[in-house]
């Protein structure tokens, strides 16, 4: 089983895939452009802006793995972040916050996971829905209007460093390195990518199919849940369109990364380069002072540019 | 492999290449969204002061519209390239309020307009009283029924402070006028479409409409639209004075609209901004007189916003 | 072009198949029916119904045309924002010209060749159609962002405005456009050779293409459709709201994903039919107008519409299940 995930892993590194080529020339291009681009400040900046997606991106890695879909995960990281702020501001405490948020993340993951494989409803559809469920629930809980009254040690955890770096690209380091040893160091990763490529594997094996596709699920929900208490504290608030759009985000960026969505083999690491690729490409635009319409354009034009350069390598 | 890295870089930096350098003083303003074309009145406002005080803007608006963690994320790149001043609309004036402190710890001079922010310090406020307004028009409107009828209130986005205080307004002015009943008030999201379908729903419900508060002109729009299909009539009244309501009040379709008004808004700000920087005295707040463009008013607002200009900070708050 | 044993076996029990679940959908829209009628006096009137079927029609042609690139495994997240571009260069067009046919060929036209780029992108570029679409949704975006710059372009042609809020022996003029795209979109999916040859792509596109499919073309030619279809739903939007801004459109990309989804056709491909299309839109628009006419409040609607998709698919699937 092990000796499956080594060759993925050095097939993709002897073949320089689209995102890498698409980062090193959008990091070539901005540091040439921007005097700006290439400081230090500005560094942390875009690591730091990037953490949230990548936090909903991991998990969506292991999701895609599996030929699924979590469109949820903008809105469970809303409600989420919400109930973070509700608890925070009742209780004073902000473990318990962080704990409810959590919790928030939990439940609607193990829904989504039972939904789809006890029920057999299709992941698109299943996570739409619990989009609209949880978004709902959003406006419900805030009635539109941001929380606010959050103490300053959250906030402390956005803007903090730990021996000069940000704390949030330490946490997001933190958790590229979990997930990287859940899929490529235990048996449960192994099995994520039968579950993609190999589901009868897994049954001859004795294992649950219902149980782990569940368990891949519940694992995008305690992230979306984790990536809450870093949304609140960035915004020092709550808001219930704080994460729209972020899943087509994530899923942009893990495919852009060189995950497939049929074949069921996933690139971590290409999701961490899909990532920061987004992050650069923001940041450069917004440094160079681009005016916003060229810039929707852009965004658009490097998602395909990138998968059109791994398409001609006969990726596909 | 590398032609088409290259074609690709080229093609690329011959596009972006408007990173210009900067003669003058340079100011960065931050708007909510493209679409609005409000905040392209506040946009077209803030250039139009800037060439005459010989400064630079650079827009910054999120690729999403409204998006908070994009702004704030505009916000913390503006910060690395340090402009001279700021001029700032927060998408949220709740949430945003990071943002404006961590423009404050870099020691830009920021202005805020439109959202009064909840936090931060700026230089100047300047907006307009949105309760005002929705009291003026409101008032206008019911003036216009006679007193007495049934009225329906479209709301704009849930939450938003704006339309919170506009429709603040309207419901005041509806407790000064007891024979008027209120069927219904349901937000339509400042959206045209949104509203039609709003109103239709409505519109089945309640077989009596005579006046209808929108709390911006596209939502009245919308409602006037739907009423016209229905063939009904109603009263309508709209906030925004956009050039779409003012040919709709030349025509007599739409009563009033209520002049919210972006281009001076932007103007304003800017002279503040510039003003603060070049060490001359400037106001700390900017109150915008509410103003009802009625027909009999409608004139001044029908040139496009492009080919105004700036009235001086002193004449707006001299009047 | 003979067909293959498979694609001719399919042809032959797909209908049935397919019938039985229209059938149960049909069900579940009466049961729906039933229900608003006795919990809200207004909704069985006339003028409440034409105004469902009119909302229906919108949602519905502008879920036609994705029907067919879901039919082939594919997806089209652009139809909203090509709808915007559609709608704004058709409303440009119009008042430049004065013309409103000048306006629709516009309309119709942009909505096709952003379609068809979609289709390029996915067969020549061998970009995943998800990819593929959400980059060209952004693309589409920013280029009419440009084009409006913030502002709106308002009052078209009384002729035109017919087209979308004019009415023909008292029903609404989009339920016609609606029935007749129905009934067009039916035909060819069922039966012309090429309908069943996109039914094969979806269903095993190797055996498809041996069995001397042309897919690529074929995937263009689905993809221009719903492209086309998305410009045609943009006219309708036009002659509703008599304007255009840039973000219209923006927030009917994912109920439309759902009209086909709740209507029976699998994201996976090869099963699915446009009536059931017709049915999900229905659905989906009878929902939104219960809670409107019931007054709940519009914070509930996302909430309400998410489990009522859930619960929608689930039963379909029980059902589906227990006569396979």
């Amino acid at each position: 089983m092990s000796a499956r995930n080594l060759s993925t892993v050095s097939t993709s590194i002897t073949r320089v895939p689209g995102v890498a080529i698409v980062l090193g020339a959008l990091c070539a291009m901005f540091g040439v452009m921007s005097p700006e681009f290439l400081t230090p400040a500005n560094i942390a900046n875009i690591l730091t802006q990037s953490t949230i997606l990548l936090l909903l991106a991991l998990p969506m890695t292991l999701i895609i793995m599996t030929e699924g879909l979590d469109l949820s995960i903008g809105a469970v990281l809303t409600l989420a972040s919400i109930v973070l702020a509700v608890t925070v501001v009742a209780t004073g405490s902000a473990p318990l916050g962080f704990l409810a948020a959590l919790m928030v993340g939990f439940c609607i993951g193990l829904g989504n996971g039972v939904l789809i494989a006890v029920f057999d409803i299709p992941p698109f559809i299943t996570t739409l829905g619990t989009l609209g469920i949880a978004q709902g629930l959003s406006l419900l809980v805030t009635d539109g209007q941001s929380v606010v009254g959050i103490p300053r040690s959250i906030e402390a955890i956005y803007s903090g460093t730990v021996v000069g770096i940000p704390m949030p690209v330490v946490i997001g380091a933190l958790a590229y390195a979990v997930t990287h040893g859940l899929l490529y160091h235990t048996r449960f990763g192994t099995y994520v990518f039968a579950l993609g490529g190999n589901r009868e594997a897994l049954k001859v094996a004795g294992i649950s199919v219902r149980g782990m596709l569940i368990r891949v699920y519940v694992f995008g929900g305690l992230m979306a849940g984790f990536a809450a208490l870093l949304m609140t504290a960035r915004l020092n608030s709550a808001h219930p369109t704080a994460g729209i759009g972020m899943e087509f985000d994530a899923i942009a960026a893990v495919a852009v990364g060189g995950t497939s969505f049929e074949r069921g083999n996933g690139w971590l690491f290409g999701t961490l380069l899909g990532v920061i690729a987004v992050g650069v490409l923001r940041n450069g635009l917004n440094l160079l002072a681009v005016p916003s319409s060229a810039q929707v354009a852009c965004i658009g034009a490097i998602v395909i540019i990138a998968l059109f350069i791994d398409g001609q390598r006969g990726e596909r | 492999m590398k032609y088409l890295t290259f074609s690709v870089t080229a093609v690329l930096a011959a596009l972006f290449s408007n990173a210009a350098s900067a003669e003058g003083e340079t100011i960065a303003v931050f708007t909510k969204n493209l679409t609005n074309p409000y905040f392209q009145a506040v946009r077209v406002g803030t250039e139009t002061a800037a060439k005459t005080l010989g400064v630079k803007v650079i827009q910054y608006v999120p690729t999403k519209p409204d998006s908070i963690p994009e702004q704030l994320s505009q916000v913390e790149d503006v910060i690395v390239k340090k402009p001279n001043a700021i001029v700032f609309v927060p998408v949220d004036y709740k949430a945003l309020v990071p943002a404006v402190e961590k423009i404050n710890a870099a020691g830009i001079p920021v202005t805020n307009i439109t959202d009064r922010s909840a936090g931060g310090n700026f230089v100047a406020f300047v907006g307009a009283d949105d309760y005002s307004i929705g009291l003026a028009i409101a008032r206008r409107l019911l003036t216009a029924i006679g007193g007495k009828g049934n009225v329906i209130i479209l709301e704009g986005v849930k939450g938003s402070l704006t339309s919170t205080n506009r429709v603040r307004g309207f419901n005041d002015a509806l407790k000064e006028t007891p024979n008027v009943k209120l069927l219904a008030s349901q937000p339509a999201n400042f959206q045209r479409l949104n509203a039609l379908q709003v109103m239709e729903n409505l519109m089945q419900s309640f077989p009596s409409i005579d006046g209808v508060l929108a709390a911006n002109d596209p939502m009245a729009v919308g409602a006037i639209e739907a009423l016209e299909a229905a063939n009904r009539k109603a009263m309508v009244i709209g906030i925004n004075g956009s050039r779409e309501a003012v040919e709709l009040i030349k025509s007599g379709k739409l009563l009033a609209s209520g002049d919210f008004n972006g281009f001076i808004q932007g103007c304003i700000g800017t002279q503040i901004a510039v003003r603060n920087l070049r060490k001359q005295p400037t106001p700390k707040e900017v109150m915008l007189k509410p103003i009802v463009i009625d027909k009999t008013n409608f004139t001044p607002y029908e040139t496009p916003v492009e080919q105004r200009t700036c009235p001086t900070i002193e004449q707006i708050t001299s009047n | 072009m003979s067909s293959t044993p498979d694609v001719a076996v399919r042809s032959r029990l797909a209908p049935s198949r397919d019938v039985i679940q229209a059938l149960y959908r049909l069900i579940a829209v009466a049961l729906l029916c039933a229900a608003l009628t006795a919990l809200s006096d207004v909704f069985f009137t006339t003028n409440n119904i034409l105004n469902v079927l009119r909302q229906t029609a919108l949602l519905f042609l502008m879920a036609s045309g994705l029907t067919l690139v879901i039919l082939t495994a594919g997806l089209d997240l652009s139809v909203g924002a090509n709808i915007a571009l559609s709608a704004c260069l058709a409303a440009s067009v119009m008042k430049t010209t004065g013309s409103p046919l000048l306006g629709m060929a516009t309309g119709i036209g942009c909505g096709a060749a952003v379609g068809f780029a979609n289709g390029i992108l996915v067969t020549a570029l061998r970009i995943p159609s998800f990819i593929a679409t959400y980059g060209m949704m952004w693309m589409l975006t920013g280029v009419t962002y440009y084009y409006m710059a913030g502002e709106t372009i308002h009052g078209f042609p009384p002729g035109f405005r017919q087209f979308g809020s004019g009415y023909l022996l008292g029903v609404p003029m989009p339920v016609y456009i609606m029935m007749l795209f129905l009934f067009i979109g039916a035909f060819f999916a069922q039966r012309t050779v090429w309908g069943q040859q996109i039914y094969a792509i979806g269903a095993n596109p190797v055996a498809a293409r041996l069995s001397g499919v042309p897919v690529e073309r074929r995937l263009v030619l689905v993809y221009a459709v719903s492209g086309a279809m998305a410009g045609l739903a943009s006219l309708i939007i036009l002659a509703r709201i008599n304007s255009a801004q840039g973000d219209i459109g923006e927030e009917l990309t994912l109920p439309a994903i759902a009209a086909v989804l709740v209507g029976g056709t699998s994201l996976f491909g090869g099963s699915g039919t446009v009536a059931g299309t017709m049915i999900g839109a229905l659905f989906l628009t009878l929902v939104l107008n219960g809670m409107n006419l019931l007054q709940i409040h519009s914070s509930w609607q996302p909430l309400v519409t998410g489990i009522i998709i859930l619960l929608a698919v689930w039963i379909d699937n029980r059902t589906r299940r227990s006569d396979a």
